[in-house]
């Protein structure tokens, strides 16, 4: 199966064994390290991509399976307010799992400019955050336009 | 490994199917399922959704959204596992999940691993099952399942067409598959006859992404109602009288009550529907 | 003047004589209140680069010929290896070197709880390590293992030296004198630190010293462990730690797979990075541990307290230490007559490691949850019980408080709890409504030694250097603004450089909430140096006296407004030249007791029939003296709440109760709280600086907002219901159970009621 991958608008060949993951793929072998692992069996979504437009989890992904889709990580995102929005809420702290937060609340903002509280806590229930950013990370996602 | 793309339903040759891959890539990785050869099933299975006929290829967040499901289905698929799970598994997926007990996600060597010993019934069993549970003692983690149960629904393979409670089995001594499908065999369509009601209730150990304690599908066509639980027992179970005569092991006895209040719940939302 | 002092130190509640060089804080503190950047909130100075994925994190790091590890850990909770084979592993492709029991101290054979390390591998990938481990032939002599901490305290197996007896006063005449007695036996369950990032280390050598990349609280407590782990001098370890994800307690020590790296990096030359897969952190890289609280609290009718009496049983696992489960008991409250007996049971689990104010959160919940059940047999109203037994001095040693304005938490919380007639006035017949509230108490105070050097180049911006770390708290904003604030110059011209032994002074451990506290008065005094060199210099520029000359705003100014010239002026005439200033942490309050103080305010809803909770709203005030970022200051407290919550309602570590394997490492069946499960919270902090503490008046906030949410969410459900829950997690079982026995008494009261009514 293929072994290109559509990137951020960037088409990569890689060369990683069939079983290797997304995110293994993404880390090791394009040294796109924005994209966290903390679990690696997709319990957590730290690993969290934009596949086509839809939050997937990375780590769970086969690499050969992804095809001509188009993967965006969060080096993808840099640009996007959103970033800007979780900096100025204080919606990180430690950091580890903002990236895989801020691609799935870019994923929600797309899908709906304005989302409800209980719109933002029903899509981001699949992002842990250990550190507990979560009262912030929702005022990030519904301030993120100002 | 080896991974295919599949072209056609009926030759798979002995390859492990995947669809979302949510449940097959842990699995590998975990050392739990062994395969020389994937193949991606992705361009073989349907994935429309029509008001009677669903693409066992759609998946838990398209289900989840569209207003020709069922409300019950709708709402089990909103409440199961978490928002990119949903964007990656299927229906199908769904339905065939294995055993979220901890033993055997830890690949103990128990019963349904195949070895003569449930750990659970004598070990740690808060979230495993209240009936149905002398041989092994797991409950059935799909909230889908036991919705599509309720709903009475019938699965298109590429085989054969069975009501969906026919895909599940009670694991035994002497086979200790929890389903019926053939190797090989192909979950294409689910047809869900039409109801006036339906409804979901889950209780969790939070408020989402979380497998489901209990969950209570109830479904009304005229006269005649139809419930199933998830978490109760090792499959999806249809129910019949009031878990009067469940079996709880020490550690869950608190499920007959839970359940019952849910199906109470259940009947009631029916009833003003 | 540097000054040598014997003192205590106190650290997670543990307390250590030490000698120590202190050096004076001659600095006056600022008055209270906000000032033009201290007090007011600021975005992290590192925010970005976290948020826009750019932040390397040692999970990152991908050094030239990195070789990665994989470690066999024993499955059993008690056995011995009798036969190991590593030469399989040795065959497989991308193979460099097996280690195996006794090849370094930190891999054994006689094993005593699951997760214990026994034998390396290194590859050139990861996947080719894990299945060289694989191929390792092991044999296990598997042995009975202890489970039961009760068991172990029979059998007198501790971690300590046995149980720890404290008591003042006479607990039984204290009894004696009670009108009403209330006792309750509480649990808590085991719960996992869970940090993003799991401990991992990259090591390598260079030359005769050794690199350490590691995710860590504490880089200079792992340079001092591995230079004695590995005979080295400790200037030949360099420790660094730009970035890390979440420690929360755990991640203060170096532990096995810092050792195994270092002796792989050693044997094949080549960097070598262990890290452990998030089952192993769930196993492996300590708990808050289980404990047993069997209370016993004596009243008089009006409330008084005559008697606190607890058997405090920390479940502790193989090693570790008791921590302080009975300290809540001993200092909260003003009473004359108290009796702990804390015991540290030695099982054949993995050790505990601090966790985010150990002991204190276990004992609140104990405590505070039987202090409203005799608040209800008084008829007393709880928030007032805990005011009549208010403690103005340290109960425990009769040392004063170097400040305590709990009573102003309180007065503060007063119209949050006030909410409570109109919270239940919203029940239904299944849906039942309560508010609860619980107090805190707790250390925080942080103390010497700590350093920081302070740059100021020739274009008038400012480098704060220390070798500290930043785990997420936002200590390294902190700094900036302390810094900006001192020097009278723009926080956007401060840059913070941290996290590398090699280029910095010693910085505290970020732990046992002494970062800011312990940090901050050092950055302070570094700054003061500078400022005062700047403005000898601009003295002699200006020909002015420096007594008349300021910093304000970037500019060098003088008292009668002639003279205002940008800083950059001055210092531009140094051209390569720089400012240094030097600061140290000054010496805590002589004979006086320095803690930090709190109350929460739950308000609950209860599904009578499944046993659901729902936790609303939760309102924290708490009193850590002066607020240096009132924004990272309340992110502290909603992380802490959070993570109350998570221990209240849905975290517990199971494990099988024949074999003692842990069958929750996986995060889909170890449940975190989601987004879904926060409440609403409002923070409010007092906000005074304390008065005798160094030149700022702060203390640590990282610890105190968990302590008292288990408690106060326990006692908005009896408020809500009636009845008593007791043991945490409040599972659905456990919520039922106390439905369902809070039922019985009530129909139990009927009937001995009836004839009386007749
Ligand atoms: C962490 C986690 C939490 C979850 N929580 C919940 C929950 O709360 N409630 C709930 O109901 N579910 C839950 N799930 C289950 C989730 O919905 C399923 O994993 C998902 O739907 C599976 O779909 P998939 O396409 O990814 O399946 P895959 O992983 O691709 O396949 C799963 C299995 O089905 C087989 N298969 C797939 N498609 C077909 C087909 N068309 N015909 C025949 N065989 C097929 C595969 O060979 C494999 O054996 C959870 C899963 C995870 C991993
Ligand atoms: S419940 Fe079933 S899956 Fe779990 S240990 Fe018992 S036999 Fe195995
Ligand atoms: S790392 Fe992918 S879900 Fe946790
Ligand atoms: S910010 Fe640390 S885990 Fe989310």
């Amino acid at each position: 199966m293929s072994n290109t991958l559509n990137v951020n608008d960037h088409l990569y060949e890689f060369h990683s064994p069939a079983g290797t993951t997304l995110a293994e793929t993404l880390r090791d072998e394009l040294a796109l390290t924005g994209t966290k692992v903390a679990c690696a069996e997709g319990h957590c979504g730290a690993c969290t991509v934009l596949v086509d437009g839809s939050p997937t989890l990375a780590c769970i992904t086969l690499a050969h399976s992804v095809g001509d889709a188009k993967v965006t990580t969060i080096e993808g995102l840099r640009e996007h307010p959103m970033v800007e929005s979780f900096v100025r809420s204080d919606a990180l702290q430690c950091g580890f799992c903002t990236p895989g937060q801020i691609v799935s609340a870019v994923a929600l903002v797309e899908a709906k400019a304005v989302p409800t509280r209980d719109e933002i806590r029903h899509a981001m229930a699949g992002n842990l955050c250990r550190c507990g950013a979560y009262p912030k990370i929702e005022e990030a996602i519904r301030t993120w336009q100002d | 490994m080896e991974l295919r793309q599949a072209s056609s339903a009926t030759e798979l040759d002995g390859a492990t199917p995947v669809h979302g891959g949510t449940e097959v890539v842990p699995l590998l990785r975990a050392g739990l399922l062994s395969a020389d050869t994937l193949i991606d099933i992705r361009p073989i299975v349907p994935r429309g959704i029509s008001r009677e006929r669903i693409g066992a290829g759609a998946t838990l967040a398209e289900l989840e959204c569209d207003p020709q499901v069922p409300a019950a289905l709708r709402e089990a698929c909103r409440l199961a596992a978490s928002p990119q799970l949903r964007n990656m598994g299927s229906l199908a997926g769904n339905l065939l999940q294995a055993t979220r007990c901890w033993y055997w996600r830890l690949n103990w060597p128990c019963r349904l691993h195949g070895g003569d010993e449930c750990f659970a019934q004598e070990g740690e069993h808060r979230e495993h099952a209240i009936v149905a549970n002398d041989f092994c003692a797991s409950g059935h983690p799909s909230d889908v399942a036991a919705t599509l149960v309720a709903l009475d629904a019938v699965l298109h393979t590429s085989t054969r067409t069975l009501p969906v409670a026919e895909l599940y089995r009670l694991p035994t001594e002497d086979n200790r598959a929890t389903t019926t499908l053939e190797p090989g065999e192909l979950i294409l369509e689910v047809e869900v006859p039409p109801c006036d009601a339906s409804v979901y209730l889950k209780a969790m150990d939070r408020k989402r992404w979380a497998f489901p304690l209990v969950g209570v599908a109830a479904a009304r066509s005229g006269d005649s109602t139809r419930i199933a639980l998830a978490g109760v027992a090792p499959v999806p179970w249809l129910l019949d009288g009031e878990l009067d005569d469940a079996t709880p092991l020490p550690g869950n006895a608190y499920k007959v009550e839970l359940a019952q209040a849910l199906v109470r719940r259940a009947k009631t939302a029916l009833a003003s529907a | 003047m540097a000054r040598l002092i014997r003192t205590e130190k106190e650290v997670e509640g543990r307390y250590e004589e030490v000698w120590l060089v202190v050096e004076e804080d001659a600095l006056q503190q600022w008055p209270a209140g906000a000032r033009s950047i201290v007090g007011q909130p600021a975005v992290r100075v590192d925010g970005l680069e976290r948020a826009r994925g750019e932040a390397i994190f040692t999970a990152d790091l991908r050094l030239n010929g990195m070789l990665h590890t994989a470690v066999l850990r024993s499955p059993h909770a008690a056995a011995t290896v009798g036969r190991i084979d590593l030469t399989p592993a040795l065959a497989l492709p991308g193979v460099h070197v097996a280690l195996g029991p006794g090849d370094i101290p930190q891999l054994e054979d006689d094993c005593n709880y699951e997760g214990v390390a026994v034998a390396a591998v290194c590859a050139d990938t990861l996947a080719q390590a894990r299945a060289a481990l694989a191929a390792v032939e092991i044999e296990w002599t598997v042995r009975e293992p202890l489970l039961d901490a009760d068991e172990a305290v029979r059998r007198g197996q501790y971690v300590n030296d046995g149980p720890r007896v404290r008591e003042r006063g006479d607990f039984e005449r204290g009894l004696a004198e009670a009108d009403v007695v209330v006792t309750g036996e509480f649990t808590t369950a085991v719960v996992l630190h869970n940090s993003m990032e799991t401990h991992q280390a990259v090591v390598q050598w260079v030359g005769d010293a050794v690199e350490v990349h590691i995710s860590t609280q504490y880089i200079w407590g792992v340079r001092d462990t591995v230079a004695s782990g590995l005979g080295l001098p400790p200037d030949k370890v360099r420790v660094i730690c730009h970035y890390m994800g979440g420690g929360f307690g755990s991640k203060n020590e170096p532990d096995d797979y810092t050792f195994i790296a270092a002796e792989l990096a050693k044997r094949t030359g080549r960097p070598v990075k262990c890290a452990l897969t998030r089952r192993e952190e769930n196993v492996n890289s300590g708990n808050r541990n289980a404990t047993i609280q069997r209370l016993t609290i004596g009243a008089k009718s009006d409330g008084t307290l005559t008697a606190l009496g607890g058997d405090f049983l920390n479940a502790v696992g193989w090693s570790g230490w008791s921590s302080s489960t009975e300290g809540p008991m001993q200092m909260l409250y003003a009473c004359a007559n108290v009796k702990t007996t804390t015991y540290g049971a030695k099982i054949n689990q993995p050790p505990m490691k601090a966790f985010r104010a150990p002991g204190f959160v276990e004992g609140t919940f104990g405590l505070e949850s039987l202090l409203d059940e005799l608040a209800s047999k008084l008829d007393l109203d709880p928030m007032e019980l805990r005011r009549r037994n208010y403690a103005d001095h340290d109960a425990a040693d009769a040392r004063p408080f170097s400040s305590k304005r709990l009573m102003e938490c309180y007065r503060r919380a007063e119209p949050h709890w006030e909410r409570r007639h109109e919270v239940r006035a919203r029940s239904t017949d299944t849906v039942k409504r309560g508010v609860g509230m619980a107090s805190q108490i707790w250390y925080g105070g942080g103390g010497p030694p700590s350093y920081a050097w302070i740059r100021v180049g020739s274009d008038g911006r400012v480098t704060v250097v220390t070798a500290m770390q930043d785990i997420g708290t936002g200590t390294k904003t902190a700094m900036a603004q302390i810094a900006a604030e001192e020097l009278g110059i723009p926080f956007e011209h401060v840059t913070v450089s941290i996290g590398d032994s090699a280029r910095g002074p010693y910085a505290a451990i970020s732990a046992g909430s002494s970062t800011t506290p312990s940090m901050g008065p050092a950055v302070r005094a570094a700054a003061a140096d500078a400022k005062r060199q700047i403005l000898e210099i601009a003295a002699q520029r200006h020909h002015l006296e420096e007594r008349v000359l300021d910093l304000k705003d970037g500019n060098v100014v003088s008292a009668d407004g002639n003279l205002s010239s940008p800083l950059s002026e001055v210092v531009g005439l140094l051209e390569d030249a720089q400012i240094l200033g030097k600061g140290a942490r000054g010496p805590n309050p002589t004979g006086m007791q320095v803690l930090t103080f709190g109350v929460q305010v739950a308000e609950v809803a209860v599904d009578v029939e499944t046993g659901e909770v729902w936790v609303d709203r939760i309102a924290a005030v708490h009193d850590v003296g002066r607020v240096i970022n009132p924004l990272g200051a309340s992110s502290q407290i909603e992380g802490g709440i959070i993570q109350g919550v998570g221990h209240t309602l849905s975290e517990e570590r199971l494990h099988d109760p024949k074999t003692g394997r842990i069958l929750t490492s996986g995060l889909d069946a170890y449940r975190l709280p989601t987004i879904a499960d926060v409440p609403e919270i409002i923070s409010e902090l007092v906000d005074e600086p304390d008065e005798h503490l160094t030149n700022l008046g702060s203390k640590g906030l990282g610890e105190p907002p968990i302590i008292p949410t288990a408690a106060a969410i326990a006692n908005a459900i009896r408020d809500a219901t009636g009845a008593d829950v007791r043991s945490l997690p409040i599972s659905r079982a456990e919520m039922l159970r106390a439905l369902r026995e809070a039922e019985l008494r009530a129909k139990e009261r009927e009937k001995v009621g009836a004839p009386a009514g007749v």
